[in-house]
């Protein structure tokens, strides 16, 4: 009977009731409380009445109502938003949002609309954004009028549009942005663009112009104007004459059929003055130095995979060209570029050249005003790396090497450009023997991404000299024995606000390791294989983001909860947490701090056994002695002296009987 | 056993419709000595595809024919292609189809919501296919990951 009892005893003291709390909604999800749903994909036929009548961005995509009308969305009067995607709706009846006053974007695409009611958009106080996409518009006489007074952009691709001539009541006060891709529109004439009052981005991609009405543009000003994929370039130019144009996208694509670029062909543009332009994937046909002639006021150029292996030198009308794009090309050196046509050059990008690209040497000395230079995806390779290859680029502030061939820096690799504030040089293997520090030199330097560079991360000068460096990415290099010694790389950059050492294999890390970085906002330590102990190299950290996502965290000692408390927000998502009483005080402090920790979705238990896959917030633990526990210790108590008094009596008398 | 049965009931009432259903398989070509067949592993919809020719000596630039329902907007677009042969990988690789700063085709930048067909070339190189049965993973997905066309397709070259 005793150890029966003392079992049971044992068993209420260390009972733990678990209550495992699941929502489940088959129906809508939920993407904001009382505000935003998704209700896409379920076959609705009607709007749910799960959802709150206060719902104000609804996306009902891919679902079934044939005919909307006053009834259907009667109940949602606070609607801002609304996704009618591919509902098969034929039929817009009368008055259907009459009640939505304050109902801004309707989205129609891909219904197959048969007819829409004079006043089916009567109602919303400012309708601004409406779109038609792909719903089988033909004449623009079908979009009823009476309420678009508001609209600032109208989406009409994918339709039977062959004419832009708006019905003369049609309101474009206010309209800014129309959308006509992918429709049959082969004339502009001067009366379509006059009727466009406002309308200052303009989108004709996948259409054919065959022709303009010369001075249909004539002293218009747009801030894009896109003719994508037409067969004739010269048409479109010409009919641009004495129009003023930001932003001008002029490319082809894949499987567009084009004619080759000549030099006459662009002679339309001395004729109007444009600020972008783009000629992504055309061909050019021979390059003179006279191609570019009418590009003199131009400060942007886009020549994305433009099939070039080279620009001529002393190319005439680029001096004032800010930007230029020649990514996806084919160069082989990079002197091929003759970067000395364009003086006043800031950014530069060649990325993703489809061949193996040489940096040379000097190639970019004239680009005395060069900021920005792009040269990642690029296959280079270089065995000592970058002060001849970007020589006199002094005022350089952001470099690009990222996704590259190994490159060997060795000290002060960088001394050329010392006003660098971001360098980036993710996946490319970099060489350097220690103890060579190749930043030194940057004392600018704000942001420098190092992740995946298989980094020799023992070099404890590898990152000397960067005195303001903010910004660090070490994500997936590996430390020697897995652990982050008292003394390492991080030395020298006091001034860190924000470190990623995701991935990095880490088993440990020394309490000391991060005692110099007093600034630290956002530390992530995430995939790595840390355990509890960890925290403690925090402990000065106060007001972190701090990412420990995918650990190999099981139990937090309480001494460590304070360190936690301190910070600002905190991931412990896919970690193998321990959910028994030997965790007890992490779990309440957990379930007592949910407002600070993030991705609490993926924050579950892994043991014991029966709580696995159980989010950490849904658990509840009793670890103490519950009230049935008091009751019983007191009657065992109880029982117990009673137990010792009987034995105590009969011991008393046995003694007395043998007397 | 029967709180097994009973919570595998309620987890195939409650999972999202479609899951579950599988789409028919289809052939996208069958020439001599090639067939390619594939099946759409998207739960929400099948997709129609086919190239215009089949042969071991894959041509460069190849012209396809594909017709799907756009369930997200595809100004950014990415393939993922998988290769295995007797259950190991042999190849994986991702490309970008549409990018922001390069929309390679003119399908690009298309809503949701909009039905594409697109009938045209590929830019794939050209090369043979060696004797044997192949497994190939497909998929295509835009910036948020979320999945706009998924298909397993099985190559038999003789």
């Amino acid at each position: 009977m005793a150890p029966c009892a003392g079992c049971f005893l044992l068993a209420v003291l260390f009972s733990a009731n678990c209550k495992v709390i699941t929502f489940l909604d088959p129906m809508c999800t939920e993407k904001e409380a009382s505000r935003t749903y998704n209700c896409e994909n379920l076959g609705l036929k009607e709007i749910p009445d799960t959802l709150p009548n206060t719902t104000e961005f609804l996306e009902f995509g891919f679902n079934f109502l044939p005919t909307v009308q006053n009834t259907t969305f009667s109940r949602l009067i606070n609607l801002i938003f609304l996704d009618l995607t591919r509902c098969h709706i034929n039929w817009v009846h009368e008055d259907t949002f009459q009640n939505h006053h304050q109902l801004n974007t309707i989205v129609l695409t891909g219904n197959p609309l048969i007819f829409m009611a004079e006043t089916s958009l009567n109602g919303p106080m400012s309708l601004k954004h409406l779109f038609l996409t792909q719903t089988g518009i033909s004449n623009l006489e079908f979009i009823p009028v009476h309420n678009l007074g508001n609209l600032e952009s109208l989406h009409l691709g994918s339709n039977h549009i062959s004419s832009i001539n708006l019905p003369e009541n049609f309101p474009t006060q206010n309209l800014k942005v129309m959308d006509f891709q992918n429709n049959a529109i082969h004339y502009i004439s001067s009366k379509d663009i006059n009727a466009l009052e406002q309308v200052t981005n303009l989108n004709f991609n996948g259409n054919d112009i065959k022709g303009i009405e010369p001075g249909a543009f004539n002293s218009k000003i747009f801030q894009s104007l896109k003719f994508g994929g037409t067969l004739d370039l010269s048409v479109i130019l010409k009919g641009l004459q004495n129009s003023t144009i930001q932003s001008l996208w002029l490319g082809t694509f894949e499987d567009t059929d084009d004619q080759d670029l000549t030099s006459a062909m662009l002679e339309g543009l001395c004729e109007m003055s444009v600020e972008s332009i783009n000629l992504q994937k055309h061909h050019f046909s021979g390059f003179s130095p006279s191609t570019f002639q009418c590009f003199t006021g131009l400060r942007e150029l886009d020549l994305t995979a433009t099939h070039l292996r080279e620009l001529p030198s002393g190319l005439e009308g680029m001096s004032s060209l800010r930007k230029l794009i020649l990514s996806a090309n084919s160069f082989e050196q990079l002197c091929q570029i003759s970067a000395a046509s364009f003086p006043s050059l800031t950014d530069l990008y060649i990325k993703g050249n489809t061949r193996k690209l040489d940096l040379g040497t000097r190639c970019l000395e004239k680009l005395e005003n060069l900021r920005k230079l792009d040269l990642s995806h690029s296959d280079i390779e270089a065995p000592d790396c970058c002060n001849l290859q970007l020589q006199n680029l002094s005022q350089l502030q952001h470099l690009n090497l990222s996704y590259n061939e190994p490159l060997g820096l060795q000290d002060q690799a960088f001394k050329e450009c010392p006003r660098l504030e971001l360098l980036d040089l993710a996946f490319t293997h970099l060489h350097v023997s220690a103890p060579q520090s190749p930043f030194q030199n940057l004392h600018l330097l704000q942001v420098l991404n190092l992740s995946n560079c298989l980094l020799d991360t023992s070099n404890e000068h590898l990152l000397a000299g960067l005195l303001d460096l903010r910004h660090l990415n070490l994500h997936g290099n590996n430390f020697q024995d897995g652990s982050l010694s008292k003394t390492n790389l991080l030395q020298p950059v006091g001034s860190l606000e924000t470190l990623i050492l995701s991935s990095c294999d880490l088993l440990s890390i020394d309490q000391q390791a991060f005692h110099n970085l007093g600034k630290m906002s956002h530390l992530d330590l995430s995939h790595n294989r840390l355990t509890g102990d960890c925290i403690d190299a925090l402990s000065h950290l106060k007001g972190t983001y701090l990412n420990l996502a995918a650990n190999n965290i099981h139990i937090i000692p309480p001494r460590l909860l304070l360190i936690l408390s301190q910070q600002s927000t905190i991931n412990l998502g896919h970690n193998p947490l321990d959910c028994t009483c030997s965790n007890i005080h992490f779990i309440t402090w957990y379930q007592e701090n949910l407002q600070k920790l993030e991705g609490s979705g993926e924050t579950m238990c892994a043991s014991p056994p029966f709580l696995r896959g159980v989010k950490l917030s849904d658990v509840k633990l009793s670890c103490g002695i519950t009230r049935v526990g008091i009751f019983f210790l007191m009657v065992f108590v109880f029982l117990l002296i009673i137990l010792l008094i009987f034995s105590g009596k009969s011991i008393l008398r046995w003694k007395y009987q043998h007397i | 056993m029967k709180g097994f049965a009973a919570a595998f009931l309620v987890w195939a009432l409650v999972s999202p419709q479609g899951g579950g259903e599988t789409w028919p398989a289809h052939t996208a070509c069958r020439d001599g000595n090639l067939e390619v067949l594939y099946q759409s592993c998207d739960p929400l919809q099948d997709f129609g595809f086919s190239a215009d020719q089949c042969s071991k000596q894959l041509k460069p630039n190849l012209n396809i024919r594909f017709g799907i329902v756009l369930r997200e907007d595809i100004e950014e677009l990415f393939l993922d292609v998988a290769l295995f042969a007797k259950g190991s990988s042999i190849l994986k690789f991702s490309y970008p189809v549409c990018e922001v700063d390069l929309p390679k085709f003119s399908f690009c930048g298309r809503k949701k919501g909009e039905q594409i067909y697109y009938a045209g070339p590929v830019n794939n190189p050209g090369f043979e296919i060696p004797v044997g049965e192949y497994q190939v993973l497909l998929e295509l997905y835009n910036r948020d990951h979320s999945t706009v066309a998924c298909a397993n397709a099985t190559v038999t070259c003789s």
